[in-house]
């Protein structure tokens, strides 16, 4: 039976396509709407990004593509023996430009993100104790409407942040895509998955 | 509230017919290998104080409630604990090494993902005193021996040692408070989590370099060699790779070297852990279908200085692993002869009788179902 890899359908697709490319690699072309693809050698799922954790932990995937910022808000049981280099990024409190940001003279700060698990243990680390809005998108607006005072959100340029208006306050985490492994794939199918993380290692590089 | 009454809490289990039956089988397998190999059986209670349960890991994980007389008491979230208290109180006269086993119910507080239950069936057995390599040794070849048994294919020790990691977290002359973090990191095998754990430390390059080898250090027995080589610094970390070692050639001479492997970064486990520590894994299972290790400090806790090392099956994984690979023939219940009689004497005096030549019976006064 072929390796099944788990990949995100969404930002990290571009990346993960050009590294396989380079890698020798098959990988699926993005025609139709199969999400279970075989390509070549391979098998490919193709699912959200916050679900390629849990492919992956469960060992319906042996290994996959995911964000280190997927893997801290999802804390799955994973391996992640390689940094593959590409979509970097930073997941980052952010709070309305100008207002500035004191969560240690509010009562209750809200913090409107989708990493809750995220923003929840950076503030509670920290002696904070805040309500996390967990919201599916567009937290951008969030601190403008009222429904938070601040955002835990990933930022690439910057860009989306100053257009809402708002500033960084400080990093949560930084990311980038890494290759996640199966614990139990990584030993009963050794042979077939380091030959697959040695061709990626390369092409990362 | 008011829940439905036939509404089940989560993570409670339930076995009818012939998934019990199958459950059953796996079980009597397994404990018919313990039996074998010459090891006891020991049914501890269901509860005891809290105090006993020693395993930081499971602490938060333990069902606890106050007895009437205000003790703390605790549901069993394990055995070895349990099994090491025995050692030392009840059986203290007993000479080592004691060879004991058990299957049974824990119950823990879990979130019910990838394996992980609040309700499971572990069967797994302790060996305290003895020659510590040979048991090591014994309780690999068990291991193996009740998976070949059960018919699985495709499985694999993976042996670690945690004198490897101490050895060099030494070496490193780390904080203890950095060491769960960087420990953290190398469990996932992540070499860069690894770099960012000792940055600022005032670890030595090499030593950092080693550390970061141990993300990368697993695969067949050759994987002692480099090993042996890139820790050589290090004397305890030396001592433990010799200690792999010299069990793992012994297991290879005995035919199983190709259910081993070796995992340098495999540090996970319970805190009590001192020396060699294996989990099993198995092809069409995501997740580790047992595992187990050396203590050699726990039972001295409850008052006898006894090094020890066991490891245990979770039936639940087993009977999954089994159901995926095709292991499981079906076990259709046998036919029963009905027995029926229109007169209620002559009909229970009929099933009696045959019952006494343990002829499988279904009981019926031909009155309506």
């Amino acid at each position: 039976m072929s390796l099944t890899v788990a990949l995100s359908k969404g930002k990290l697709l571009a990346g993960s396509d050009a590294l396989f490319r380079r890698a020798g690699l098959p990988f699926p072309n993005g025609e139709g709407r199969k999400l279970v693809v075989p390509a070549g050698e391979l098998r490919f799922l193709l699912v959200k990004d916050m679900d390629v954790p849990t492919y992956v932990e469960y060992g319906v995937a042996d290994c996959g593509v995911a964000g280190k910022d997927v893997l801290l808000e999802t804390g799955a049981d994973v391996l992640e023996p390689l940094d593959l280099g590409f979509g970097r990024c930073r997941v980052v409190v952010a709070s309305p430009a100008g207002r500035g940001f004191a969560p240690d003279r509010a009562a209750t700060t809200r913090v409107a993100s989708k990493y809750a698990r995220l923003a929840r243990s950076h503030f509670l680390e920290r002696g904070y104790g805040v309500e996390v809005v967990r919201l599916a998108g567009s937290v951008e607006i969030a601190p403008g409407l009222g429904l938070a005072d601040c955002i835990v959100d990933v930022v690439e340029t910057g860009r989306t942040l100053a257009e809402n208006e708002l500033q960084e306050v400080e990093t949560v985490a930084e990311s980038s895509a890494r290759l996640i492994v199966n614990r139990a794939s990584f030993h009963a199918r050794r042979a077939e998955l380091q030959g697959l993380m040695a061709r990626l290692e390369e092409a990362s590089r | 509230m008011t829940a439905r009454l036939t509404e089940v809490p989560p993570g409670a289990q339930c076995f009818v017919g012939e998934e019990a039956r199958l459950r059953r089988r796996i079980e009597e397998t397994v404990v018919a290998v313990f039996e074998g190999w010459d090891y006891e059986e020991i049914i501890p209670p269901l509860f005891d104080y809290a105090s006993v349960f020693a395993l930081e890991a499971l602490a938060s994980k333990t069902y606890s409630f106050v007895a009437r007389d205000g003790s703390v008491l605790a549901l069993r979230p394990d055995f070895t604990s349990l099994v090491a208290k025995i050692a030392a109180g009840r059986l203290r006269e007993r000479p080592a090494p004691l060879r004991l086993y058990y299957s049974g119910e824990v119950v823990r507080y879990e979130p019910i993902k990838a394996g992980q239950q609040s309700e499971l069936h572990q069967m797994g057995l302790e060996h305290l005193g003895g020659d510590p390599r040979a048991a090591d040794a014994e309780v690999l070849a068990i291991a193996a021996e009740c998976l070949e048994r059960l018919g699985a294919s495709g499985f694999v020790l993976a042996l670690g040692h945690v004198g490897v990691f101490a050895g060099l977290v030494e070496a490193a002359g780390l904080a203890p408070e950095r060491v769960l973090a960087l420990r953290d990191r190398v469990e996932s095998k992540d070499p860069a989590g690894v770099r960012q754990a000792l940055a600022g430390t005032d670890a030595p390059k090499a030593v950092v370099a080693a550390i970061e080898r141990l993300t990368t250090l697993s695969g067949g027995l050759e994987a002692l060699d480099p090993a042996l080589e890139a820790f050589s610094f290090s004397a305890k970390a030396s001592a433990a790779l010799e200690e792999l070692r010299t069990v793992a050639h012994a297991l290879e001479s005995a035919g199983l070297g190709r259910h081993l492997a070796v995992d340098l970064g495999e540090v996970r486990g319970l805190d009590y852990y001192t020396g060699l520590v294996f989990r099993v894994f198995a092809r069409d299972l995501g997740f580790e279908v047992g595992g187990g290790g050396r203590y050699d400090t726990l039972v001295a806790r409850y008052g006898r200085p006894l090094p020890a090392v066991g490891f245990m099956l979770g039936l639940d994984r087993v009977a999954l692993l089994l159901e995926r690979q095709g292991r499981l023939a079906a076990m259709p219940r046998a036919s029963a002869l009905a027995v029926a009689a229109s007169d209620l004497g002559a009909g229970i005096a009929h099933a009696v009788a045959r019952r006494a030549e343990s002829v499988r019976i279904r009981f019926g006064n031909g009155g309506p179902r």
